[in-house]
């Protein structure tokens, strides 16, 4: 079959109908539905450009009347293609056994997978297209049998005129319905009769992840292909001085990457231990000496005391209300740098010939890929063709470039394909950290224990202005995320941002922004209900009067995590709730053997409202998976710097939660129609507040900087 | 030239040195890619592979020391891909996200009900593996469902 690609714009984010143009069929020798899903673009958003307006999804119906549904984003893990085919297979009338999914064919343009918006956002654009392609097939049908469209039905592949009983396959109708135009208003589902939404439906990829056939990028294999390990500057800002010469052992070219080196050879055993006895110069500026935490810290205390800061939220005057309160509590909490510790390191495959460049990676962002390579190479866009892999874990690191730059500067220095990879203790030493932060909180309450003023102080990098989308110093919503428009009743409210501009690379790391004010607000909030004198459960539901889908979350959770229950001796429990990417959830931790180097996670309870659930099994391993990072991340995580050279190096300093840490994790989906919410992130905020006011009830130490137990953090192969 | 026994067929390999490790030459010589990288430092545990019935990281596992040994990769546990009890728990209870390190993890559980039919909880906390995802509640159940199989 021939892909016929459009340059056409197509309206989108219509919440209901549809245009024509929002359709393109093809059907040289079968059926096609093109269509265009916006998924979701920090980037596009900051820079105010408009979503994506080409298209880069498609169904396509086969002669055995199976369907294909190609998307233009990618599968990290979090079940987002099974999830998104199980939305398109609902309205087409298939059988889950009757459709496959694959990434966007390789000359599409695809959308950015991140902000927790594989299905909230597309959503509806891919019932809409399946809906589209239903009717397109019923109406062929009609046609051919000469009775009335409504007459005739849909269901498992096959179209069935009711009064006469006929059937022909969606396979002999699919030339005749690729004739038809689009209908401008499908007919959606309706919900008393949706067969897969909201059902536990196997993931699609699955099968080949337990047989060792899945294809993650590391694993693409291209004909004559060389390998290229690289090493970087161990200090950011560092370049390299002179291009080392050819060891030997394999090594078939060393190509200098400005910043880093890359080793060819033809196994990449050979070119990475090619590193291991090599002498190489490099240019370390003063600069790059002088980034150091403690440095960073001094700043970052700086500008919270002296500014400048900017506003995030104004509600009254907080300040008078303050000078008015019966009493006034605050603290400081500060968080460290992150690194995302994807299982599968970066890498990326480039074969650039005659007819023009193919590239094989593990990306979030396909699309920036193209460019990427464009830039490089010359060549028009149309002659950059990408296939996006299967990830081992994405995590908003593989939204970057880096990686897919210095593979695309081997290939052409080389002149052959070469698959690169960054060895592990590159992975972390050249991370984009989730940013460190520097939070300073302060309320005011009345003679009653209630919240009349609420002061946020929030100094951090901002990774959007550190790549230019929003000027220097500006407000930066990705950082204030999580502490701005709380559900509490608060009288006034004054959050501020301080943007403190930091020579360390930082990046999306799950949740980002939530990740760190989730754990301000509802540790904070517990110690208001200490004051108060209040559980604080009980204290919550006090400030959220009147905030039902908040209360039915904290209350769910509560029931789950048997909060109100007697805990039994030397356990504790916290709770915690936020909202991130339009998704409530609300945590229970159960602790126990609280030291102050260590602490038992029992259980976890979650409680999530995340709008319709399309897969409750695929968001419950959300959630499961969520919870494990944010815990990973309280217990362990932090990266600091020294002479500008990263503390950790491999998995033997970066400790991760493993089987025996393991808490038992329950999770409660609210039943919604709503429209879905994110799923991939808003696990991860609650956690740690909950944990930590756990640990605060069973130590009475209030832990106000992350991680817990920074000392432990290293990890053993035992 | 080394001949290695993998899955039980035997491979006659040409490598650099002895000491390259079984991971890059499962990988990237023989193109038996279910084996991951992850760290090359032995902690990860996502290049776990069964050598003689023991499960080894072979991240550091010279091929010479592999030779003549009974090697068995994720590839090798089952003839069709599906069928080791392991791998229908595995679908069964939805394991895997990513799925990176269930290669590692799935050898691991191999070697553990090899030795120990119905393993306790405290026995399958013994699996030092990594998984960033965080599937380690359902690989617990899955270990204990495949034991029933």
């Amino acid at each position: 079959m021939s892909i016929e690609m459009t340059e056409e714009a197509v309206p989108v984010g219509q919440p209901t109908g549809v245009t024509r143009r929002q359709f393109i069929v093809t059907g040289t020798s079968g059926f096609m539905l093109q269509f265009c899903l916006p998924g979701v673009s920090r980037a596009a958003a900051a820079l105010g450009a408009p979503a994506p307006v080409k298209m880069n999804s498609y169904i396509v119906i086969h002669a055995n009347s199976t369907a294909t549904i190609y998307f233009g984003g990618c599968e990290l893990g979090q079940g987002a293609m099974s999830g998104l085919a199980q939305l398109a297979a609902e309205e087409l009338m298939l059988d889950w056994s009757q459709v496959v999914t694959q990434t966007v064919l390789p000359d599409s343009i695809s959308y950015i997978t991140g902000g927790s918006s594989a299905i909230r956002t597309n959503y509806l654009p891919v019932r809409q297209a399946g809906a589209a392609v239903r009717t397109m097939l019923i109406e062929a049908a009609a046609a051919r049998w000469k009775v009335p469209v409504a007459q005739c039905t849909a269901s498992n592949g096959e179209v069935t005129d009711t009064v006469s009983k006929r059937i022909l396959s969606y396979g002999n109708l699919a030339a005749a319905a690729a004739k038809l135009s689009p209908p401008s208003k499908p007919f959606l589902v309706a919900d008393a009769k949706l067969r897969l939404i909201g059902k536990s439906m196997p993931r699609l990829d699955l099968p080949d992840k337990v047989n060792g056939r899945a294809i993650y990028g590391i694993d693409v294999r291209v004909p004559n292909m060389l390998y290229a390990a690289v090493k970087h500057c161990p200090s950011l800002g560092g370049t390299l001085a002179s291009t080392p010469g050819n060891p030997g052992g394999g090594v078939v070219a060393v190509v200098p990457l400005g910043n880093a080196v890359a080793m060819v050879a033809g196994t990449t055993w050979d070119a990475m231990s090619a590193f291991d006895e090599m002498e190489i110069s490099w240019n370390i500026p003063a600069s790059s000496k002088a980034i150091d935490s403690t440095v960073f810290s001094t700043e970052a205390t700086t500008i919270m005391a002296q500014g400048p800061v900017v506003p995030a939220e104004v509600i009254g005057n907080a300040a008078s209300a303050m000078a008015g309160a019966a009493k006034v509590h605050d603290a400081t909490y500060s968080f460290p740098y992150l690194a995302h510790a994807c299982m599968e390191v970066l890498n990326c495959t480039v074969s650039i010939t005659a007819a023009g460049c193919e590239i094989w990676a593990p990306t979030q962002a396909a699309a920036w890929v193209q460019g990427t390579a464009a830039a490089l190479t010359g060549l028009p866009l149309s002659k950059i063709t990408v296939h996006t892999t299967l990830m081992g874990g994405g995590l908003g690191r593989k939204i970057e470039q880096d990686y897919i730059a210095q593979a695309v500067k081997v290939a052409m220095a080389v002149k052959a394909p070469v698959k690169l990879m960054w060895p592990r203790e590159e992975d972390f030493g050249k991370d984009m950290y989730r940013p460190m932060v520097l939070s300073h909180v302060k309320a005011g309450l009345d003679a009653y224990h209630r919240v009349v003023a609420w002061e946020n102080r929030i100094v951090s990098p901002s990774i959007q202005a550190q790549r230019g989308w929003i000027s220097a110093g500006s407000e930066d919503g990705q950082s204030t995320e999580g502490a701005t428009s709380l559900p509490y009743a608060m009288a006034t409210r004054l959050v501020q941002y301080g943007a403190h501009p930091s020579p360390v690379p930082i990046g999306f790391w799950r949740s980002v922004g939530h990740s760190y004010n989730a754990f301000v607000v509802e540790t904070f909030i517990d110690e208001l209900a200490m004051i108060a004198g209040v559980d604080p459960y009980t204290y919550r539901r006090g400030l959220l009067i009147n905030n039902e889908r908040y209360l039915a979350v904290l209350d769910a959770a509560a029931t789950l995590g048997d909060y109100t229950s007697p805990v039994p001796s030397g356990h504790a429990r916290g709770i915690a709730i936020a909202e991130a990417f339009g998704t409530v959830v609300a945590e229970v931790v159960e602790i126990a053997n609280a030291t102050s180097t260590s602490v038992d996670v029992l259980t976890v309870a979650c409680a999530v409202d995340c709008g319709r659930v399309i897969n409750p099994d695929s968001v419950t391993a959300q959630m499961q998976g969520g919870i494990v990072h944010g815990l990973s991340a309280a217990l362990w995580g932090h990266i600091t710097f020294a002479n500008g050279v990263a503390s950790v190096s491999n998995f033997d300093n970066y400790r991760l939660v493993r089987m025996p840490e393991m808490p038992a994790v329950s999770v409660h989906l609210l039943p919604s129609t709503n429209p879905p919410t994110g799923a991939g992130e808003p696990g991860v905020p609650p956690l740690a507040p909950a944990l930590a006011n756990a640990y605060f009830k069973l130590t009475g130490q209030r832990v106000r900087s992350l991680p817990f137990f920074p000392t432990q953090s290293t990890m053993g192969d035992d | 030239m080394i001949a290695l026994n993998v899955n039980g067929v035997v491979h006659e390999v040409n490598v650099s040195s002895n000491d390259t490790p079984l991971l890059w030459v499962l990988r990237d010589i023989l193109g038996m890619t279910g084996t991951k990288y992850g760290c090359g430092i032995e902690v990860c545990g996502a290049c776990t592979v069964l050598i003689d019935g023991e499960p080894e990281r072979c991240c550091q596992v010279g091929v010479g020391e592999a030779q003549g040994r009974m090697i068995t990769t994720v590839e090798g546990l089952s003839a069709d891909g599906k069928s080791h009890p392991l791998q229908q728990a595995w679908i069964q209870l939805q394991v895997p996200q990513c799925g990176y390190c269930q290669s590692g993890m799935l050898m691991c559980a191999a070697a553990l009900l090899q030795n120990n039919p119905q393993p306790a909880d405290s026995d399958i906390d013994e699996i030092s593996n990594v998984c960033v995802c965080g599937t380690y509640q359902r690989i617990r159940a899955a270990i204990k469902l495949a034991a029933t199989l």
